[in-house]
């Protein structure tokens, strides 16, 4: 089952280094994405246009190569939670947005596969720190306390 | 773990620092970070009215906003219909002619997004973004 986990952590890596990568490469667009949820001033849009890409580009390379392994997975779970409740909020104000996940790539994509791609993420991404969990406890004998109330 | 957890999303966090602010700075010129409309690509409702028959409107709105009311003269170009209306807006267009694309109002991208293809796509110079987008110029007749 091995293989299994590190093939998944390594298609969920590579998954966010292309969307990070996409992005990189057109940061003006990006913020244009971002400023269109209408959640954050311009001047907050264009910084993060810079940051987020690299962000999930670094966090993707941690994960395809398992360093900083726990530190890219949370910030990963973090990123995509943040997205989907960004595009909820989006969608309940009648905004019309592109999702911007995958920079004007994904322009063309509705909002269900927007969505349903965010939620297989998510799911991929979990199963990975659940895992990873599990191997953090049966080495260190730790018990982390999200998960301290399975172990019972 | 909460520790390691930590150590680590702090050290990404700053990793993925370093190359984006190597990045703004190389794009420091190209980005407002003021206002979405970057510098020089901007125009204010008078001023663009100040150049009378060498403006050309360009309203990216849906068309159903534009059937409903428009700028006189303005020609239809949204990116849902972008290879349709692209001709037609070709055929109004000159070289001295400076197009003002506009979309409903200051936060709507799509007159960023419009006016970035147009110059990229379609290879037009003298494209410029209508502040504060329809709104502003209806705001303007009253």
């Amino acid at each position: 089952m091995k293989w299994l986990w590190r093939s998944l952590a390594v298609f969920v890596g590579l998954i966010f280094i292309y969307s990070g990568a996409i992005k990189i490469l057109d940061p003006i667009g990006f913020a244009g994405d971002i400023d269109n949820y209408h959640l954050v001033p311009w001047s907050v849009s264009a910084p993060l246009s810079f940051y987020l890409p690299w962000l999930e580009v670094f966090c993707g390379l941690a994960l395809a190569f398992r360093r900083l392994y726990t530190g890219a997975l949370s910030i990963l779970i973090a990123l995509i939670l943040t997205f989907i409740g960004a595009t909820l909020a989006a969608r309940f104000r009648g905004i019309d947005i592109t999702c911007g996940c995958f920079g004007h790539a994904s322009k063309n994509s509705s909002f269900t596969s927007h969505l349903a791609l965010d939620l297989l993420l998510l799911a991929g991404t979990v199963f990975l720190w659940r895992e990873h969990s599990r191997n953090f406890t049966s080495v260190r004998g730790v018990v982390p306390l999200p998960f301290a109330a399975e172990t019972k | 773990m909460i520790a390691q957890l930590t150590r680590q999303s702090l050290i990404l966090l700053g990793l993925a620092l370093l190359p984006a602010v190597g990045q703004a700075v190389y794009y420091r010129d190209r980005i407002s970070w003021q206002s979405p409309v970057a510098p020089g690509e901007g125009v204010t409702v008078s001023r663009a009215q100040s150049w009378g028959a060498a403006a050309l409107w360009v309203d990216a709105r849906p068309e159903e906003q534009f059937e409903t009311a428009h700028v006189p003269g303005a020609v239809l170009l949204n990116e849902d219909r972008w290879n349709e209306l692209l001709p037609q807006l070709l055929a109004a267009w000159s070289p001295e002619k400076r197009l003002v694309v506009y979309c409903s109002s200051q936060s709507c991208g799509t007159s960023r997004e419009v006016a970035r293809r147009l110059r990229t796509d379609a290879g037009l110079q003298n494209v410029f973004v209508l502040v504060g987008g329809w709104e502003a110029w209806r705001d303007a007749q009253k």
